[in-house]
């Protein structure tokens, strides 16, 4: 198709077409002007606008009923003219802006739009928004005057009736999009000219007419149908808040004078014309205020995202723009944005955020004084009710009040201190958090006792560990983790902003005030100290001055002095404190204040009567509750003071580590995990760093705490701790306080005797673990090899295969003399070399006390000396339980000492008598205890115990065998269960060994091998047939000669020839006897046996063909 | 009183020795903080940092003999030390330094210890043992105390080298002595149950005002405190004793250590609060005691000085 560049051509064309339609005005017509209006170049038709115009107009106006169809059309005709042209003129503008009005008005009224097609309606508002892009210049301008205020009216009330009545989406969205248009706010991407001051004030000025139409209108359409869809919604929220952007801006009003010259218009008119003076802004913002609070309510809540997205930017408008004016609805609105802070779509959180954080940097709430009382009237109308609805409402209710509660405190920063310096305002507040953060203490499982087992843990560096993972706590009044997170920031941006020292010094009042308190109290002041040195707080903006370190310091200081002093820190926490606690008990319950009538009535009926004698569960947990709350604040001090935690750590550690040796489970694994953060904080890379680097302050703090009776089983607790979590280098240092636990046990054997044994044991026990285990490890194998050496040498293979011949018989008796001889001769020497090769490497220190030995004890073996020493008198104690502590404690001794014999001998003399009375008559479980320990000991001093064992105990212990033997052969099944039973079981599975190491005579192995005959019986259970056998294999080793003598009596499973015709015929007793009930033991006994002697044999025979079976001594002997 | 003897706030180990001697510095501004110095019977000196409980340096210069005599002068950058290797020894701390700058060797060979007179500033005269002499002490300026193995104390003038009293008080050695200079009276202990206390009267007289009988013997140390209210004594008994000053009446009995004490001092601290007693034992460990410094409400003290902003 041509394209008429030039306005002649054009006109050429157009004039018929124009003409045609002046004369008959047809759709047909209007449709032919269109088409031809496509081949006119924009140029052309820009000059030819106002005659192209004319026609169309022409149609509108012409009186009389017009046709919808036509007029459609026409307007749809001039909207694609004013879209490539523009408008140059003033006066066409606004007569084609009424005309277009008038299209959509009913010719009765002419405030209510006419009942037209849904098409022509929307034609028309599309023209009308295409009419006002294409005005020129400034024309559009002259739109805005106060002459044209009546047009300008009718049209904004036209396109609200639209929008509010219509039913059509696409209306309602294309009016409200005109009338965004009409107010000079079109946010399409056509470039639209800037207004300046001047003329922003005037539209300013003139829409203040229309503001009350257009804000109810629209607040009607906000909170309307939700089914009227979300962009409705949505452009509605952003025209209302430009409206009053425009309208009330602070800026313009500022400007505003009292008697701002009258526009000169007619009389009419300025009647309509506003004044916008102060009284006039106060009451639109009243009635503003009520429909903004409508708006709120509707939209804060709604559905859809998006519209939450908008509310939120209205806020930031109206704080940007209009905080001032509207400072009355500003309350309503920040409480809004800050609920939404939590919103469940994550745009509108973060562009909460933004909006939280600009409008922080704007200082407007700072500053700006009326705000600030408005914020802090909100927070303490929160606070009031704060427990009301922590009771009441459901936990997502709870955590948008109490992100309300953060938002106010971190929108009002540092003004929060308003608030603070009134005594009743803080009451109030602290009131508020103490009861919402109410612990749930019921649980019974938080009593529940530590295992020693799950003990060795602790010494590990568990440096995953993170800061402020304290132990799950269980409220009151919810269950979220995310509420108390959200309470933990409360306090936190509290103790930021706050004023320290009131804030301190008022929750210590209320954690000294009454026991209700001091839990909540506690958990409060160790978050503002968090939040006051800056760490773990989200805030909006930066407060003007930081909280020195030397006043944090201070503070944190006598925080902790409050929190380890006695009264809060010695709580009963068990009933099994074995009578130690009780005097600190009572005195405590004179100390804590009763919680008097005053209190709500939720927190008496969670009180514990303190003065209650027996605690009950209840108060056990609440004290549990509190001891680990004061840990975790230890351990957020030493957070937040990082290094500078090392100069409190003197006062500190101690109370510290008396909790990591507690007895209750959560307590200690509180108590490890403070630790771990002092670890971290201080900059030592484990646990057991951390004690060695301070343990003199530990030691110091044991000295002290043993001088008073009442605290030395904590005192002995840290001692254990410490030993649990170091290694041997700790040794030197607790050497001088270990003297003193030994010295106050020398004082209290009678009532404190238990509480020091757990000491002692955790003594004995490291030292074996740290010089024997540790340093003697190469020691007990070698000796063990050379043991088994020596007696596979003294052994002799049991050749009964090989026929020997007279010279073999030669060798064997020559070989006989000869080992006899070694065997006298040669042991004593190699026994010393032995020493040499014991005695450990020398200590470098040494203890100077060394009087009774004659070469000076190292340090630990001094210790397990003197221990045992102790141990003698503790043997014979009233207690069961205190005597099988003992005699762990004993055995524990014997090894430690094990490598200085000249020690250990005199000491195994005066541990005797009193062993042997626990052996012979004393409870079973004690029997089973001190036999293990006689093994223990025999082991360790050889053959130095031997005369005594078979003197004192053999023939009692072999009674017992033998008299209990009967019953174990008659018992059922349900034996193997009885304390019987274990005691056979341990005699016989020990007897064996004991034999061994002590070297027992033979009138003694005869003995044991009568005594454990009757336990080859197949009547027996299995399990004591076992360890029978096995005292019988060890036998084997001691004498295996005479063993097989004496199974062969039982039975002889092989006759035998004399190798020599000279030698008289074999004759045992077992020999071609029936099977008995002893048959199957003593047959895989001598089968174990020739196994043994062949192997030995065999390796002999490798070395040098000297040894002989033994078998022949016996028969010969 | 029916108040239980209270225990030492807190005891410093790690001489490794026997505790001869104590001297405290506090004088350092508030980033500086108090030190004590002890001297013990391996020869070491001891710089304790009490803010940490810790040591410091650890001076060695007396060959392994032990130390019984340490002050302070010129602040805490010079010391003086004298050990039973018959030097006095002057070292330089200043900087982090630990070098002996000059040392005097002593005829004594007794365990007579030393003492420091400051005449002006940047003098001092020291009084140290001859070859007779037990315990020296200065009264008012050009006097000078001194206690005698057989018992008695001898008021010298200085500047004329004369006797200008001879007390004998004791029957056995005088193993120390105190002098309260705005009272004119001191005390001496030595090695028998009695602590005595004397006057000096207008006419430079010394007169025995006053003997207190103990259950054991056996007197090492005496020390009055900077404030002239109590007097600590450190016993052979293993025990400290504190008195009044004024009428010699006796307040507490410290126990803590496990063998003799051999010295006791008190801290000169600016603040009376933090004023310390430290006292020195053969078990090797010093106990430090905060007692009668009126120390009560330290929260509420530390919080209501801060002003509130």
């Amino acid at each position: 198709m041509a394209v008429f560049d030039t306005p002649q051509e054009a006109f050429r064309i157009l004039r018929p077409v124009c003409v045609q339609l002046t004369k008959v005005q047809t759709t047909e017509n209007v449709e032919c002007l269109q088409a031809q209006l496509q081949t006119v170049s924009d140029s052309a038709l820009q000059e030819l606008q106002e005659y192209i115009l004319f026609p169309l107009r022409f149609t509108l106006k012409t009186p009389g009923p017009k046709r919808e169809r036509l007029v459609q059309s026409v307007v749809q005709c001039i909207t694609s003219i004013l879209s490539t042209t523009c408008v140059k003129k003033q006066d066409l503008l606004q007569e084609l802006f009424s005309e277009l009005c008038l299209c959509l008005s009913s010719p009765s009224g002419l405030q209510s739009p006419a009942p037209l097609s849904e098409e022509l309606k929307l034609t028309v508002i599309q023209a009308l928004q295409v009419l006002m892009h294409s005005a020129y210049g400034d024309i559009i301008l002259t739109l805005y005057q106060p002459s044209t205020l009546p047009h300008l009216g009718f049209a904004v009330s036209l396109l609200l009736a639209l929008a509010e009545q219509e039913k059509a989406k696409q209306i309602k969205l294309a009016a409200l999009k005109c009338l965004q248009v009409l107010i000079l706010q079109c946010d399409c991407q056509e470039h639209h000219r800037l207004l300046d001051t001047v003329e922003t004030r005037q539209c300013g000025n003139l829409f203040a007419s229309f503001l009350p139409g257009i804000s109810t209108a629209l607040s009607r359409v906000i909170t309307g149908d939700i089914k009227q869809g979300h962009r409705v919604t949505v452009s509605a929220i952003r025209l209302f808040y430009q409206t009053v952007c425009l309208v009330m801006a602070d800026e313009q009003l500022a400007t505003i004078t009292q008697d701002e010259e009258k526009p000169s218009v007619e009389q009419r008119v300025s009647e309509l014309v506003v004044h916008r003076g102060p009284d006039w802004v106060k009451s639109t913002a009243d009635k503003l205020s009520l429909l903004i609070h409508k708006i709120v309510e509707f939209t804060s809540l709604h559905p859809h995202w998006k519209v939450r997205m908008e509310f939120v930017e209205l806020v930031h408008q109206f704080m940007l723009k209009c905080s001032q004016s509207l400072v009355e609805s500003v309350g309503h609105l920040l409480k809004a944005l800050v609920g939404l802070v939590n919103d469940e779509s994550s745009e509108v959180q973060s562009k909460c955020h933004e909006i939280l954080r600009s409008i922080a940097e704007l200082r407007t709430v700072v500053e700006n004084r009326a705000l600030a009382d408005i914020l802090s009237e909100n927070l303490l109308s929160l606070a009031t009710a704060l427990p009301r609805l922590m009771n009441s409402q459901d936990d997502q209710g709870k955590f948008s009040t109490l992100s309300l509660l953060l938002g106010s405190l971190k929108l009002l920063g540092p003004k929060v201190n308003i608030v603070l310096n009134s005594a009743a305002h803080l009451q109030r507040l602290s009131k508020a958090l103490i009861q919402v953060l109410e612990l749930d203490v019921a649980d019974v499982k938080t009593v529940r006792e530590r295992l020693w087992d799950s003990e060795d843990s602790l010494g590990e560096p568990s440096g995953s560990l993170q800061h402020g993972k304290g132990q799950k706590k269980y409220f009151r009044f919810f269950f979220d983790e995310q509420i108390f997170l959200l309470i933990q920031q409360i306090c936190r941006v509290l103790g930021y902003y706050g004023n320290l020292y009131l804030l301190v010094d008022h929750f210590m009042g209320l954690y000294n005030e009454s026991v209700v308190y001091r839990k909540q109290a506690a958990m409060v002041l160790n978050e503002l100290i968090t939040g006051a040195a800056g760490l773990g707080v989200d805030v909006l903006h930066k407060r003007e001055t930081a909280v020195s370190t030397e006043d944090l310091k201070g503070t944190i200081t006598s925080i902790l002095e409050e929190y380890t002093d006695q009264a809060n820190w010695y709580l009963t926490t068990s009933i099994d404190t074995e009578g130690t606690s009780d005097e600190l008990t009572v005195k405590h319950s004179r100390v804590r204040a009763i919680p008097r009538g005053a209190h709500s009535s939720s927190l008496i009926s969670s009180s514990s009567p303190s003065s209650d004698p027996s605690p009950t569960i209840r108060s056990m947990n609440s004290n549990i509750w509190q001891i680990c709350i004061q840990l975790e604040g230890v351990g957020c001090f030493a957070y937040v003071l990082g290094k500078e935690f090392h100069l409190l750590l003197a006062s500190v550690l101690y109370p510290v580590l008396e909790k990591a040796g507690d007895s209750s489970l959560l307590i200690s694994q509180t108590a490890t995990g403070t630790m771990v953060d002092i670890c971290h904080a201080c900059g030592y890379d484990s646990v057991q760093n951390l004690i060695n680097a301070n343990s003199d302050y530990l030691v110091n703090g044991i000295s002290l705490n043993l001088r008073r009776v009442a605290h030395q089983p904590h005192a002995s607790r840290v001692l254990e701790a410490m030993l649990r979590h170091s290694d041997a280098s700790l040794l030197p240092l607790v050497e001088d306080v270990i003297r003193d636990v030994l010295s106050a046990l020398d004082q209290f054997y009678d009532d404190r005797a238990s509480s020091f044994l757990g000491v002692l044991s955790t003594l004995v026990a490291a030292l074996v673990q740290w010089f024997i285990v540790g340093k003697g490890k190469e020691h007990p194998q070698e000796q063990n090899l050379e043991q088994q050496s020596s007696t596979s040498s003294q052994k002799q293979g049991e050749g009964s295969v090989i026929i020997p011949m007279v010279q073999e018989m030669e060798q064997f008796f020559l070989d006989y003399i000869k080992q006899s001889q070694i065997a006298e001769g040669n042991l004593p020497a190699m026994e010393e070399e032995e020493e040499e090769v014991q005695a450990p490497p020398a200590e470098p220190e040494m203890n100077d006390s060394g009087a009774e030995g004659e070469t000076p004890l190292p340090a630990h073996a001094q210790i397990a000396k003197d221990v045992m020493e102790r141990c003698i008198h503790l043997l014979s104690d009233k207690s069961l339980r205190v005597r099988l502590k003992v005699l762990d404690v004993l055995e524990f001794c014997v090894i430690v000492l094990h490598l200085h014999e000249n020690h250990l001998l005199p000491m195994a003399h005066c541990v005797w008598p009193a062993l042997v009375t626990r052996l012979i008559n004393d409870d079973p479980l004690a029997v089973l205890r001190a036999f293990k320990v006689l093994c223990t000991l025999a082991e360790k001093c050889g053959d130095f115990l031997k005369r005594r064992f078979s003197k004192d105990i053999l023939p009692k212990l072999a009674g017992s065998l033998v008299a209990q033997a009967p019953v174990s052969a008659r018992a059922g099944p349900v034996y193997s269960h009885t304390l019987a039973f274990k005691l056979q079981l341990a005699v016989l599975q020990g007897l064996g060994l004991l034999c061994e190491k002590l070297d027992l005579g033979e009138s003694d192995l005869n003995k044991v091998a009568d005594a454990c005959l009757i336990y080859l019986s197949a009547k027996q259970p299995v399990k004591l047939q076992e360890a029978a056998r096995s005292v019988f294999l060890h036998l084997m080793c001691v004498d295996p000669d005479a063993t097989w003598l004496f199974l062969n009596e039982i039975c002889c499973p092989l006759p035998y020839e004399p190798p020599h015709p000279s030698l008289q015929p074999v004759k045992l007793g077992g020999m071609g006897r029936q099977r008995t009930e002893f048959t199957d033991n003593v047959l895989s006994l001598l089968g174990e046996l020739q196994r043994q002697e062949t192997a030995t044999f065999q390796a002999g025979l490798q070395e040098a063909p000297e040894p002989q079976p033994p078998s022949l001594t016996e028969a010969l002997g | 009183m029916a108040l239980p003897p209270p225990d030492p706030q807190f005891v410093l180990r790690g001489t490794s020795a026997e505790v001869h001697t104590l001297h405290f510095y506090c004088g350092g501004q508030e980033p500086d903080y108090p030190i004590l110095f002890s001297g013990s019977s391996n020869g070491l000196i001891h710089v304790w940092n009490l803010k940490t409980r810790r040591v410091d340096t650890i001076l060695d210069g007396h060959g392994g003999k032990s130390v019984y005599w340490v002050e302070a002068i010129n602040g805490r950058d010079r010391l003086l030390s004298q050990g039973s290797n018959q030097q006095i020894c002057l070292w330089d701390l200043a900087e982090g330094r630990n070098t002996v700058t000059d040392s005097v060797f002593t005829e004594n060979v007794g365990f007579c210890k030393s003492s420091l007179l400051k005449v002006a500033q940047g003098h001092w005269l020291m009084a140290m043992p001859g070859k007779d002499l037990d315990e020296p002490d200065f009264g008012s300026c050009p006097f000078l105390l001194a206690g005698y193995e057989d018992g008695s104390v001898i008021l010298w003038n200085l500047s004329g080298g004369k006797i200008l009293s001879r007390l004998g008080c004791h029957q056995e050695p005088v193993m120390s002595l105190d002098f309260d200079s705005e009272k004119k009276k001191g005390v001496s202990g030595s090695s028998e149950e009695v602590l005595t206390v004397w006057s000096l009267d207008e006419q430079q007289n010394l007169k025995v005002q006053k003997t207190h009988k103990l259950v054991n013997a056996g007197i090492a140390d005496v020390a009055i405190r900077q404030d002239k209210k109590i007097l600590a004594t450190a016993g052979w008994d293993h025990r400290i004793r504190i008195f009044g000053w004024k009428k010699l009446k006796p307040l507490a009995i410290l126990n803590y250590h496990t063998a003799t004490v051999h010295c006791v001092s008190f801290s000169d601290h600016s603040r009376p609060s933090e004023r310390l007693l430290a006292a020195g034992s053969k078990d090797h460990r010093i106990s430090i005691w905060s007692i009668y410094n009126q120390t009560s409400g330290a929260l509420h003290c530390s919080l209501e000085t801060r002003k509130p902003d």
